[in-house]
């Protein structure tokens, strides 16, 4: 299955929680790509401490590829290259954790023919080989999200099932911006219809993920005041309100992430050694990802709403 | 390949195979397969009914004109083209395979195009062929900018996967495989062998052969690639049985995990099915060691077992019922 | 080593001979204009043709060491791009008018027939063995021919690529086989119009020297075969023609080791595209041996590169060519 993880705007924290994702699917067995279509900006290589693959994307990665450069994307198999302490010792009855980086030095580039049946050759080729493929979007309507709009549409890639996640913050702007980047006027979804998508089935297959949000109820915030307790209620009430109202309400949300310092500061992948051992992420992080993780492939949250 | 007895023998044939399960629900019956692989109008795709149903695609050729991959970082420049053709087994297991031969010379320029075009498969080097560094280079994968067969290969099976037939919703997943070979011409007098088969990392491997002047580079391909297939059927079981946790998990969700093995791959094993009859023996060495047939046969057998204590509760529970 | 017991004839595919004459001598290509011209036209043409054609013979039989070559005549209509006239009405005035120059023609062909034959697709067929040549520099990518519909004879002026690369100046296509300095060709194969292929001249010129070369095949079997003509009419509907007709009981054979064509210099460009399209042909290599090793036999031994095989002569055209009614 292909997961496109996409976002309104930068520092959603969808890429690192994208890959979050892909780290608890592999963890759980199943042999996942990630692949680093945030062209101009690529942080994979950071977030799952893979400096490698920043030498090696110098001019062979996802981008290179895709104009034409190069017949096949470099390749990195996190669990053996990752300098990451816990990383390294891939647990038993775990899958294949790939990371596909884009190139230091690509931006953005408009979709042209050849590289959509480059795009469209190697989502077919990893959909054989892999159980879940996890596609890291630039923010926005961006290139690459109009490319794999386009890739999806074509009739070669029928067969293979495809999601969308996205990602966005917890706050009135946010929540507006996510709205339109999916149902706005220039949105996926017009513009998955402009490419052929059915717009029904297109709409069901997208959910949002509420990232960075503020647990009144946490022990983060159990030190605050009664008055700045009864105004993050409020704040976080008003916040549902207007998501509903922007027909992004509870039924279409996977899951939520809390708001997470480890995210927040250094982008990293949580293992259960900095919940358990260390102790400096939140246990009920590492309990939401897994959830979302979970919830990707079950069915039961991607009925139609 | 069907070369022309012209000119410029041989001394170096080079390729590249490239493995993979056919993205498909089901597996391809004999017509299907020659439909999937006609890559020209007017030309057969062969089909073999026996020992077991195989199809090959006739050769499409790609031209190059670039630096040839050398082990000691000499530079030569060849111009020529390689052949490309497609094989699929029991309509499930498709390969691509990227090859061409070289001379001990060539011309120093380059010549009109229709000189190469009436050599199929043939890259003739500017000079001398420094042929021990080319064979290493091909083995070791080239630099940006060299001879890529592996490109050539990829690009075959990109085009055979846009074909309307596959519906690409394969029984299971895997990976592919790439196997890259290089035969060198064997010493006046003696018969084909294969000098040493290599199992690298990420899937890659490699075969060196020395080969008789007579043997074309197509049977050679033909070698190759029923070594790469059970290879490649050796790598997928293996990685399947890992992934059932056989032992680890209850019963059930290993078997669930082991059926694909039953209904897709286990009748495949047939080495040398489709083997030209001059190289059939070269499997011999392997079969001694490491004995693929050997391995094949014991994770067989672990499967079956498998499956059988698996039935023995049900059996249990339907004895129950039925009192 | 002994025969194989068992065989499989899919598995074994055979490629069929056909008969081969020495030389495949073109008397003319007739479009609508030359039609709309009159029969004067007509008389011009094959009046300068007569004499290349002497010319033609002489130097097919100096080839062979004063041995008497076998060459076979043929004639190509125009039906593809422009339907005009009828079969009935036309074919009898171009016979008419060879005759009255001393000329025989042996086969009439349609040029449909070099798009679609007995309802294979020749011209399809050919399109798919395109290899083109590649420009120094290329390690395996395959260029996209069947894509673009346009084949070149060197590398092109690189295009502007992506929003964020930067402006570079232009830079002057090159002609891989450059001696000194480039004539770059670029020759379009076909266009679309609402979803339909029409194929361009020069393409389908190039499928009509391939037959006349006996390069043609068809899952092993001869294409645009020649079908006798029975003595009677001809049809009043150019579909009902067959795509090659033998008029002459007695001639050589249809195909042959080599072609000369005989037409008016404005065809040059046309047939130097031609040659660009055989020389990045990758024709059936079943027929290409067994062509090599019959004319070497005989002692006419054909060259390597196919697009050597075919010689023209471009004569003149009469001054007055379009208004010469009364010749």
């Amino acid at each position: 299955m292909l997961v496109f993880a996409a976002s309104d705007k930068g520092g959603t924290g969808r890429s690192v929680t994208s890959a979050n994702l892909a780290y608890h699917r592999a963890l759980a067995g199943d042999d996942v790509c990630y692949l680093d279509f945030d062209f101009g900006s690529p942080t994979a290589a950071a977030v799952f401490d893979v400096p490698d693959a920043r030498q090696a994307a110098e001019d062979r990665g996802l981008h290179s590829y895709l104009v034409g450069d190069v017949g096949e994307p470099v390749r990195i198999d996190v669990w053996s290259d990752t300098e990451h302490r816990v990383l390294r010792n891939r647990p038993p009855g775990s899958g294949r954790l790939v990371l596909m980086p884009g190139d230091l030095s690509g931006g953005e580039f408009a979709t042209t023919e050849d590289n959509l049946r480059r795009c469209v050759d190697l989502l077919l080729r990893l959909n054989s080989e892999f159980d879940l493929i996890v596609v890291d979007l630039s923010a926005g309507r961006s290139y690459a999200v109009d490319m794999v709009l386009e890739a999806t549409s074509q009739r070669e890639m029928r067969g293979v099932e495809f999601r969308w996640l996205v990602f966005h913050r917890w706050t009135r702007q946010h929540v507006a911006a996510a709205a339109s980047l999916v149902f706005g006027k220039r949105g996926i979804v017009a513009g998955g219809v402009a490419r052929g998508h059915e717009e029904e089935a297109l709409r069901s297959v997208i959910r949002f993920v509420r990232a960075a949000v503020p647990d009144p109820e946490s022990a983060l915030w159990s030190q605050v005041s009664a008055t700045q307790s009864a105004w993050m209620r409020e704040c976080d009430r008003d916040l549902k309100q207007l998501a509903s109202s922007h027909g992004i309400g509870y039924s279409l949300v996977l899951g939520s992430v809390p708001l997470e310092p480890v995210l927040q500061w250094r982008e990293q992948l949580i293992t259960d050694e900095d919940v358990l051992d260390s102790q400096i992420a939140n246990r009920e992080t590492w309990e939401a990802l897994s959830e979302l993780a979970g919830r990707l492939t079950d069915d039961k949250y991607w009925e139609q709403a | 390949m069907g070369t022309p007895g012209w000119s410029a023998r041989p001394v170096l044939a080079c390729g590249e195979v490239r493995t993979c399960l056919l993205p498909s629900f089901q597996a391809l019956d004999g017509r299907a397969a020659a439909q999937l692989l006609r890559l020209r109008a007017d030309e057969p795709v062969r089909v073999s009914e026996r020992p077991n149903l195989y199809a090959l695609s006739p050769d499409v050729l790609t031209g190059v004109d670039c630096r040839l991959p050398t082990s000691n970082g000499a530079k030569v420049r060849a111009v020529g083209t390689v052949a490309a053709r497609a094989a699929l087994t029991e309509g499930r297991v498709l390969q691509a395979t990227a090859c061409f031969s070289a001379p001990a010379t060539g011309p120093d320029t380059r010549r009109p195009w229709g000189h190469y075009l009436v050599r199929p498969g043939l890259v003739e080097p500017f000079g001398k062929l420094p042929e021990q560094a080319a064979a290493e280079g091909v083995l070791r994968g080239g630099e940006r900018g060299e001879l890529d067969l592996g490109m050539i290969a990829e690009s075959l099976l990109a085009q055979l996967l846009r074909h309307p037939l596959l519906d690409h919703k394969p029984p299971f997943k895997s990976r592919r495989t790439h196997l890259r070979w290089a035969a060198r011409r064997a010493p006046r007098g003696e018969g084909p062998s294969l000098e040493r088969f290599t199992l690298a990392e990420d899937g890659l491997r490699t075969v060196e052969l020395r080969l008789p002047e007579e043997t074309p580079a197509a049977a050679a391909a033909g070698l190759c690639e029923d070594l790469a297939l059970h290879d490649w059927l050796l790598t997928t079981v293996v990685h399947m049985l890992d992934n059932s946790r056989l032992g680890a998990v209850d019963g059930p969700s290993a078997v669930l995990a082991l059926r694909p093995a039953v209904d897709h791959l286990l009748h495949l094993w047939m080495p040398r099915a489709h083997v030209d009859r001059t190289l059939g023996h070269l499997w011999d060495v392997l079969e001694r060691e490491p004995g693929f047939t050997r391995q094949w046969q014991t994770l067989v057998q672990r499967i079956r077992d498998q499956l059988a204590v698996q039935a023995i509760p049900l059996l249990h529970e339907a004895l129950s019922s039925t009192r | 080593m002994t025969e194989a017991v068992f065989r499989e004839t899919t598995a074994q595919p055979r490629t069929q001979a056909v008969p081969l004459a020495h030389l495949s001598l073109e008397l003319g290509h007739l479009y609508m204009e030359d039609f709309e011209a009159g029969p004067g036209r007509l008389r011009e043409h094959f009046a300068e043709v007569r004499i290349w054609v002497d010319a033609a013979r002489a130097a097919a039989a100096r080839r062979l060491g004063g041995k008497r070559p076998r060459i076979s005549t043929c004639f190509l209509v125009d039906d593809y791009f422009t339907r005009f006239s009828t079969p009935a009405e036309l074919v009898p005035l171009v016979l008419e008018e060879a005759e009255r120059a001393g000329l025989v023609i042996d086969y009439l062909a349609r040029e449909s027939g070099c798009a679609v034959a007995d309802k294979i697709e020749v011209a399809e067929a050919v399109m798919h063995r395109l290899v083109e040549s590649p420009p120094p520099g290329s390690y395996g990518s395959r260029p996209p021919v069947s894509q673009t519909g346009w084949l070149a004879n060197g590398q092109r002026t690189p295009a502007t690529r992506g929003a964020m690369a930067e402006v570079t100046t232009w830079q002057p296509p090159q002609e891989t086989a450059a001696r000194n300095h480039s004539v770059f060709m670029d020759v379009e194969l076909w266009s679309e119009k609402d979803g339909q292929r029409l194929w361009s001249c020069p393409f389908l010129a190039a499928v009509w020297q391939l037959a006349r070369l006996g390069l043609l095949r068809h899952l092993g079997e001869p294409v645009l075969t020649p079908r006798p003509w029975n003595g009677g009419d001809f049809p009043y509907d150019w579909d009902r023609l067959p795509p090659l007709l033998q008029l002459n009981a007695s001639a050589a054979p249809f195909s042959a080791y080599r072609t000369c064509t005989l037409m008016a210099n404005r065809f040059l460009a046309v047939e130097d595209a031609v040659r660009l399209i055989l020389d990045q042909t990758d024709v059936d290599s079943g027929a290409l041996g067994q062509i090599a090793e019959r004319s070497a036999r005989e002692g006419a031994a054909v060259p390597a590169a196919v697009a050597q095989r075919a010689t023209y002569v471009f004569y003149e055209e009469p001054a007055n060519a379009l208004s010469a009614e009364e010749g």
